[in-house]
């Protein structure tokens, strides 16, 4: 009896040792557990306070959990004033209205999806916004990107091309009105082969004026002032003035040009027709152009669903398949047509597409070399507003 | 009667291309290299329409444009900016503060100038 009471006593004894052991061992990983897990919460902060970008990080009640130093700058609060805080109290106020409605959404004031969207907070400062949705629980990292030095040097490029143009127009114009008059006879009679040197010269000193224009455009697309004034208008009146004016470069090259307009009035569109004429001009003359003598080509303007389709078809050189990718950039010319015609600044197609997509419209193109080019574009009936 | 042309132009040559045509075809000329001298020939010969530089040392075309349409004795001078400004906004400024029209010299030979002077002295 007393022998199996010893042995029940030394089984226990064993258990409790184990078990003892075990609970030993748990504990032990659940301390490494712990210290790693302060040691990556340590490295995390390290990080996320040495970032020069603003970053917040917001539970799923839009509680404020973690913040990097510039959110401090930018709230002009302490971060014990920040963190810990509803971040829609924390917008609240007419400084922050511009924040406000680019992040919270109108119907529940949850944070929206935001993808590198500008916003201007104040006079100077510029910021790019970007929301990313964590996980499944609903946390939210608010990325705050300063945007007001890129900002900045953008707006002085663009001013210093506009004072460029400007003074580079001041001597052509007076190369164009002294040329001018003396072909017109103005400062006595020329002899033929004078005038033919001086005609030449004049049509030079018209490229580079032209050029100038071309590039002023382009700062100015790139300044995202491109489009003017939009009012509801006639894209048909803009193709026929167009068209108008072109009657003498069509002669001179004996080219056929018809036009297919609907006989019912196509709907008023939201145009700045001035921009919107330049986009059918630079279609019609690189249509011209690249055709040879004799050819053909044709205009239509056509309503379908809620868009109006211009489209221009010639009988010219076709653009080679290897250059329809790069066709609408900047510079851009082809191969086979430096060849034919040398003149060109490679702007036309690229202020065209930017003309068009600042409508909310599409421009896209058919072409084989050897055969001629269709171009298209779409501008849509509702626009509401300029992009 | 000759009609009498004001040039306000600060750039010697144009300023005097364009005397030199306008006299050729028959007009009388004024001429001020100015904003400020510019300003008190509008008050001071009476031209029949006013040509106007935008840049120009001293007080800039927009600003003589204002001032002579404010000052009564002024205001009916019909006033033609020629600038080689030419963007959207400098065109409406310029129309609303009551240019009778806005012309970019690189764009237009002097004859066309002359032309569209024409449609506003008749």
């Amino acid at each position: 009896m007393y022998e199996e009471k010893a042995n029940f006593k030394e089984g226990t004894d064993e258990t409790f040792r184990r078990v003892r052991g075990a609970l030993l061992n748990v504990l032990e990983d659940t301390d490494e557990a712990r210290k790693e897990a302060v040691n990556e919460k340590n490295k995390t902060m390290a990080i996320v306070e040495n970032l020069t970008d603003g970053i917040l990080l917001l539970n799923n009640k839009n509680v404020v959990e973690i913040i990097s130093h510039p959110v401090v700058d930018f709230f002009k609060k302490d971060e014990k004033d920040i963190v810990g805080q509803d971040i829609r109290e924390l917008l609240k106020g007419e400084d922050f209205k511009a924040l406000r409605e680019l992040l919270m959404s109108e119907e529940d004031k949850n944070i929206k999806i935001v993808h590198k969207q500008e916003v201007s907070v104040a006079k100077n400062m510029d910021l790019e916004l970007t929301t990313v949705f964590l996980s499944k629980e609903g946390e939210v990292l608010i990325i705050f990107h300063d945007i007001t030095g890129d900002k900045l040097v953008e707006k002085m490029k663009t001013e210093f091309v506009s004072i460029a143009a400007h003074q580079l127009r001041t001597p052509l114009s007076a190369i164009k009105w002294t040329l001018r008059m003396v072909l017109d006879g103005d400062v006595g009679e020329l002899e033929d082969d004078q005038k033919e040197l001086l005609e030449k010269t004049y049509i030079s000193n018209e490229r580079m004026i032209s050029l100038i224009n071309d590039l002023l455009n382009i700062s100015r697309i790139e300044e995202g002032k491109f489009l003017y004034r939009q009012e509801p208008g006639q894209l048909e009146d803009v193709v026929k003035a167009i068209v108008e004016g072109s009657q003498e470069l069509l002669k001179m090259k004996k080219m056929k040009l018809s036009v297919d307009i609907p006989k019912e009035k196509l709907p008023d569109l939201n145009i700045d027709k001035e921009k919107v004429g330049i986009a059918v001009q630079n279609l019609l003359e690189n249509a011209v152009k690249y055709t040879p003598e004799g050819g053909s080509i044709h205009i239509s303007l056509e309503k379908i669903g809620r868009e109006i389709i211009f489209k221009i078809k010639d009988t010219g050189v076709g653009i080679p398949g290897s250059d329809h990718k790069r066709i609408f950039t900047k510079f851009f010319r082809g191969d086979n047509i430096i060849k034919m015609e040398t003149e060109g600044s490679g702007l036309g197609l690229y202020t065209t597409k930017n003309i068009i997509e600042a409508h909310q419209g599409k421009i896209w193109f058919e072409s084989k070399e050897g055969e001629g080019t269709t171009f298209y574009f779409s501008i849509p009936i509702d626009i509401d507003r300029l992009v | 009667m000759f009609k009498k042309i004001l040039i306000i132009e600060d750039d010697k040559f144009l300023r005097e291309l364009m005397s030199k045509k306008l006299l050729s075809m028959g007009y009388d000329v004024v001429s001020a290299a100015d904003g400020e001298s510019g300003l008190v020939m509008i008050k001071e010969s009476k031209p029949d329409v006013v040509l106007l530089d935008l840049i120009l040392p001293g007080i800039n075309g927009f600003e003589v444009l204002e001032m002579a349409k404010k000052d009564p004795e002024t205001a009916n001078v019909p006033i033609v900016i020629l600038s080689n400004l030419g963007q959207g906004e400098d065109i409406e400024k310029g129309l609303k503060l009551g240019a009778k029209d806005f012309l970019v010299k690189a764009h237009f030979t002097p004859q066309e100038i002359i032309n569209k002077l024409k449609i506003i002295l008749d």
